[in-house]
């Protein structure tokens, strides 16, 4: 099957000829020979020079058994189609949808390349590149043309444009600042201080005050000040921290931080920010063997018996501890916020509330 | 077999063409332009087509992302579902994460849509990365097509942010952990670090609920919108200065070689996007992405272990994971830990690569213009760098996943850490020496030459008449290549087209050009 | 082209659809799909709606009896003298490894279903196997170290019973209590020091139970006065659903979130393209 074609330029009567230039020059520039865009066809290109050959061009048969391929291939995507319709009709399933659509669009593309690669001219075409810049004059008039302008428009009336336009246009450039600002409120104590305060019991995830004895020794438990287990809202995501109980007796070696942790009947209660120092995220794999936090993004290694000092990984500073005391009924309750800023670093964390 | 019939339909369609292309002209004047822009010449090399990839990846992520769109809720305020995935069955969550549960389990096609907009976005990104590292080490950046690599940057750039905005928008546990990791990275900025990040979240992490109106905005129609600009600026300015390519028979500073747009490159390049579309939807349909279901919504106080971005931030949180435990603070402020590895390092490395045409310049003291690329081992220094870059962004890669890899072979993360410490400076150093020596050894060997198969290379001399460089000069080419030249030719054997071999190497007399009057190719002749 | 051959020529394509089609059918038949599977959706749908709200009762799961027939513990004995008393001492005093005299049946029976003992070394950490005791003989084994508990004067935590529960209340205490370590889709992850947090999706609702209550160190225990018998019976039943209502999105690539998922796009998605590319570009 031979492409017949007619150009444009030379459509003038005889097709009988199948003839199709081998090659174009290409580019607005076109080449030194002038042979480049709008140069008329020249329709003497003997037939053995055109580019209507095409791999399967001397092997019909082939050519027309590929046809049939390509044929199917659309059919199966056609095909594919109807089973995506069913699909959608029944209810709709991920993995039949996403094997039908890859079919589908699988079977159009091999249709399409094989269309490509033995039924279309394979030759490579060789083309000008052209000049893709201007050349010296063309730039000089662009020069004139601007300095023309600039100075009908500047002579005489440039204090306008420095004295006036500048400075006002700055005003009111610094204006479109304020409701810029609006997006975001101060941010206020939200960095100093956490929804902890003095007396808050500690709370599990329920709102369920705990008590001594509730968690065993070397048990870990997330807990938040009662009254703000809500973590979502932005007052309440600094507050989650972790409650340990590293034991009373068999441990007192320990070196905790006095006046930070709780010590009743065996049990040992320490409490630590579960916000970590370096990028926040949550802290608590708990390795009781070696009594370390662990943060699941950035693996910073807390460890617990020196009041949560960072041992490995890339946090700076140890966990904040909230100092804990333990009511005449058995709850266990926070004595004070944390006394430092919770999370990770900013400018002015040093500085004042 | 042309048939009369065939022959009068296809006169026919000439003729409405015809029609049809008059009335558009008569108004808008564009014969001149179609065709040009028909009987373009693209080089199809094949690495040509990975921007291609990339392109085409991006149109699927804007039809899947605009269905994705018609049901995602941009909205921070708290529902309590009741659906059908029962294990969230009465949890309070937002509405932002309700509806990409819903979109997942109930709408038509959601998961899957879902899924292949995933799939499209990773593909999209090592799409880009593939194109760019092509781009880098063939030097297709040099002069005239700076711009282009700038603008192919900044839509890398764009496009992490992009991805990144993305795998925020559906408020599970996984994407909260990351807003919250990038929270704190924003907050580390000096002087203006917490106001930027409260800014942005409309307060105090996790945020106002405005915040997910923000970021659907974002990532709906601010980033797609930058890069549907950049997109079309880079495709323009392609257009424009026309597609670089190998040096090869027949290929000058001057000339292109390749299929035309119509119909030729068009066809490959629709079955190219098929292919692409094929392979989305297939993953999209049989490979899970991003459950986010078994993830759960977001708590600050809740964490899950391979907490990990998506594959083209990996880098960033590999290097967060590496940088060691120091902060500086004096006068009462501190530079806070995540702001070095989190904001100064992808500074540093954006500014080395947007800065890279002028650095290239000056170091190989080229200002020419360039059309035909390098070969890698043309200029071993600059392999060396691109390689030894690979390699320290691999590193770091690595480092995102010292948890699971510790898993996975059962060594401790703080032993995969150190490792990986000191990979970061030692493994670029290495790769990038051995690389040099490599070049250098493929330079003296001359071994693999670049080749292209000659079917049949039709060249038009300034007279008009017409050439034909096929096979019969390919002989000669590869006679003269192992007489004169000894270069191998056990490449060769791979498929009949390179049977060529070594015609670049045997230069141009052989094949006859300079007699056919066309500028003799071989400017740059492989063969040394 | 006459009208026959036309036909004739539609039939080749017409066969071949139909082939393809009948072909399609059947792989779409033999994929699985898993969260559509029966049994998923059946404890999806069923298991909460059995639990109403506020039937929570500190006793509701209560443990599992272990035998005190003396057959059976002298059963267990032989066996425990033959396999575990090099380590854990005559009697379970304890040796180069630790005293058994207060673990209770839970721990026992927790280290042996899982295959994480007999341990080949003292040194190494416990993970999860193959058991190397057949269902009888942990039983056996069970029942001897409780007897041994019990004339010791302390029983240890028996093992749990799993009652059906809420697997909405067990999605968010494993969210808050499990994941960081387990991962949210319980495929395990890593703790300091090299010790490594095993994958949840072959244990059974039992192990997970009574891995909760025991505390199989590294992890933490986590006692009555934390979670309630219901509490557990909610994570375990949870975690068995995560791990068998199969993954709706496809094939789980381990479960391991997005570092594998970006070795699939790139190495699978991209490599595949680039395949692709090469076929229709010219290769040079």
């Amino acid at each position: 099957m031979e492409t017949v074609r007619e150009g444009t330029a030379s459509r003038d009567g005889e097709g009988e000829r199948p003839f199709e230039l081998p090659e174009v020059m290409t580019g607005t520039h076109g080449p030194e020979d002038g042979a480049g865009t709008g140069t008329p066809w020249p329709d003497d290109v003997p037939p053995e020079q055109d580019d209507t050959w095409f791999p399967l061009r001397d092997q019909p048969w082939k050519a027309r058994r590929l046809e049939y391929l390509i044929a199917s291939l659309w059919m199966v995507t056609g095909g594919c189609g109807i089973g995506l319709m069913i699909c959608y009709w029944t209810g709709g399933q991920a993995q039949v949808e996403g094997a039908l659509l890859a079919a589908a669009f699988g079977c159009l593309g091999a249709g399409l390349v094989l269309w490509a690669r033995f039924l279309l001219p394979g030759q490579d075409v060789v083309g000008s590149r052209g000049i893709h810049y201007s050349d010296q004059e063309e730039r000089a008039a662009v020069v004139a043309s601007l300095s023309r302008g600039t100075d009908a428009m500047m002579a005489r009336r440039g204090f306008l444009v420095k004295k006036v336009l500048v400075p006002m246009g700055g005003i009111f450039g610094i204006a479109a600042l304020w409701p810029l600002a609006s997006l975001g409120p101060r941010y206020g104590r939200f960095l100093y201080h956490t929804a902890w305060y003095p007396g808050a019991r500690l709370v599990d995830e329920n709102g369920r005050p705990i008590r001594v004895g509730d968690l065993e020794v070397d048990g870990v438990l997330t807990v938040f000040p009662e009254g703000h287990t809500d973590d979502t809202l932005p007052q309440n995501a600094m507050s989650p921290a972790v409650l340990l109980n590293i034991g009373g007796d068999v441990i007192h070696e320990r070196k905790i931080n006095v006046g930070f942790e709780q010590r009743s009947g065996g049990n040992g209660y320490v409490c630590f920010s579960k916000i970590c120092t370096h990028a926040g995220c949550a802290v608590t794999l708990f390795n009781v063997l070696s009594m370390q936090l662990v943060c699941p993004c950035h693996q910073s290694t807390f460890n617990i018996l020196e009041d949560c000092k960072p041992v490995f990984g890339p946090a700076p500073r140890p966990l904040p501890q909230l100092p804990l005391l333990v009511s005449p009924d058995g709850y266990l309750y926070a004595k004070s916020d944390f006394v430092e800023p919770v999370g990770p670093g900013f400018w002015n964390r040093g500085g004042p509330a | 077999m042309s048939t009369v019939a065939e022959r009068s339909t296809a006169r026919k369609r000439a003729l409405l063409e015809e029609k049809v292309l008059d009335e558009i002209d008569d108004r808008l004047g564009t014969s001149k332009w179609l065709r040009n822009a028909m009987d373009k010449i693209f080089p199809d090399h094949w690495s040509f087509m990975v921007g291609e990839i990339a392109m085409y990846s991006f149109v699927i992520l804007i039809i899947t992302g605009i269905y994705l769109a018609l049901f995602y809720s941009p909205s921070g305020s708290v529902v309590v579902y009741h659906g059908p995935y029962a294990p969230l069955d009465g949890q309070k969550m937002t509405q932002a994460y309700e509806s990409v549960i819903n979109l997942s389990f109930s709408v038509r096609a959601g998961l899957v849509m879902r899924q292949a907009h995933h799939w499209a976005a990773d593909i999209f990104l090592a799409a880009i990365a593939f194109h760019l590292c092509r781009v880098f080490f063939t030097g297709a950046f040099r002069k005239p097509r700076e711009t282009n690599w700038i603008i192919g940057l900044t839509l890398l750039l764009v496009a992490m942010l992009e991805g990144f905005s993305g795998y925020s928008l559906p408020d599970d546990l996984l994407s909260g952990s990351g807003l919250r990791v990038v929270f704190s990275i924003i907050q580390s900025i000096p002087f203006v670090g917490v106001w930027v990040a409260f800014t942005l979240w409309g307060g105090a992490f996790p945020g106002t609920s405005v915040f997910f109106t923000r970021l659907f905005v974002i990532h709906e129609f601010l980033f797609p919108l930058i890069l549907l600009g950049l997109l079309g600026a880079h495709l323009g300015i392609l257009w424009h200065q026309k597609h670089t390519d190998f040096p090869g028979p027949g290929k000058t500073e001057h000339n292109i070689v390749g299929s035309r747009l119509w119909p030729q490159y068009a066809i490959k390049s629709g079955g190219l996007f098929m292919f692409i579309a094929a392979i989305v939807f297939g993953l999209g349909g049989f490979v899970q992405i991003n459950p986010i279901w078994v993830y759960g919504p977001y708590s600050p106080a809740r964490g899950s272990a391979g907490t990990q971005p998506d594959w083209y931030v990996g880098w960033l949180d590999g290097a967060l994971r590496l940088w060691p435990h120091w902060e500086f603070r004096s006068f009462g402020h501190e530079i806070a830990n995540p702001f070095f590895p989190g904001i100064l390092l992808p500074g540093i490395v954006f500014t080395i690569m947007y800065a890279w045409p002028a650095i290239d310049r000056r170091l190989f003291a080229d200002n020419e213009e360039h059309n035909l690329l390098d070969r890698p081992r043309d200029k071993p220094l600059r392999t060396a760098i691109g390689v030894g870059a690979l390699f320290f962004f691999a590193d770091l890669t690595v480092a995102s996943a010292t948890d699971l890899i510790g898993n996975a072979l059962n060594i401790s993360f703080e032993l995969l850490i150190e490792i990986l410490q000191y990979g970061s400076f030692v493994a670029p150093i290495v790769a990038g020496v051995v690389t040099y020596k490599v070049c250098n050894l493929l330079n003296a060997q001359n071994a693999h030459p670049i080749q292209r198969p000659v079917g049949g290379i039709i060249v038009r001399d300034a007279r008009g008449a017409f050439h034909t460089l096929g096979a019969e000069h390919a002989h000669e080419a590869h006679d003269g290549d192992r007489h004169g030249n000894g270069g191998d030719s056990g490449h060769g054997g791979e498929e009949p087209g390179l049977e060529a071999a070594g015609l670049e190497a045997a230069g141009l007399e052989a094949a006859g050009l300079e007699a056919a009057g066309l500028e003799a190719a071989g400017g740059e002749p492989a063969g040394g | 082209m006459s009208r026959t051959n036309k036909s004739r020529a539609l039939a080749g394509p017409a066969a071949l659809v139909a082939l393809a089609a009948a072909l399609f059918s059947v792989l779409v038949w033999a994929v699985p799909a898993p969260a559509q599977s029966k049994a998923s959706t059946n404890v999806a749908a069923k298991a909460p709606a059995k639990v109403a709200a506020g039937t929570v009762a500190n006793d509701a799961g209560g443990t599992i009896a272990v035998s005190t027939n003396p057959a059976t513990i002298t059963a267990g004995q032989f066996l425990y003298d033959e396999h575990c008393q090099a380590c854990h001492g005559s009697g379970a005093v304890g040796a180069r490894a630790p005293q058994l005299l207060d673990v209770g049946p839970a721990a026992v029976d927790f280290m042996l279903s899982t295959g994480r003992m007999p341990l080949n070394s003292i040194t190494q950490q416990p993970l999860p196997g193959r058991p190397y005791f057949n269902k009888t003989e942990i039983a056996q084994i069970v029942a001897y170290i409780n007897f041994v508990d019990r004339s010791h004067g302390t029983p240890g935590v028996g093992i749990p019973k799993v009652t059906p529960a809420s697997l909405s209340e067990g999605n968010q205490l494993f969210l808050l209590n499990c994941s960081q370590c387990h991962d949210a889709s319980g495929a395990g992850g890593m703790l300091s020091h090299g010790y490594v947090v095993p994958s949840l999706r072959q244990a059974t609702k039992e192990q997970i139970a009574e891995a909760i209550r025991v505390g199989p160190r590294p992890m933490p225990g986590f006692g009555p006065g934390q979670l309630t018998d219901q509490q557990v019976s909610a994570i375990a039943n949870y975690v068995y659903y995560l791990a068998h209502s199969g993954n709706r999105g496809g094939f789980g690539i381990a479960n391991f979130g997005p570092v594998p998922e970006g070795f699939v796009a790139i190495i699978f998605g991209l490599g595949l393209l680039l395949l692709v590319a090469r076929l229709i570009g010219n290769r040079g």
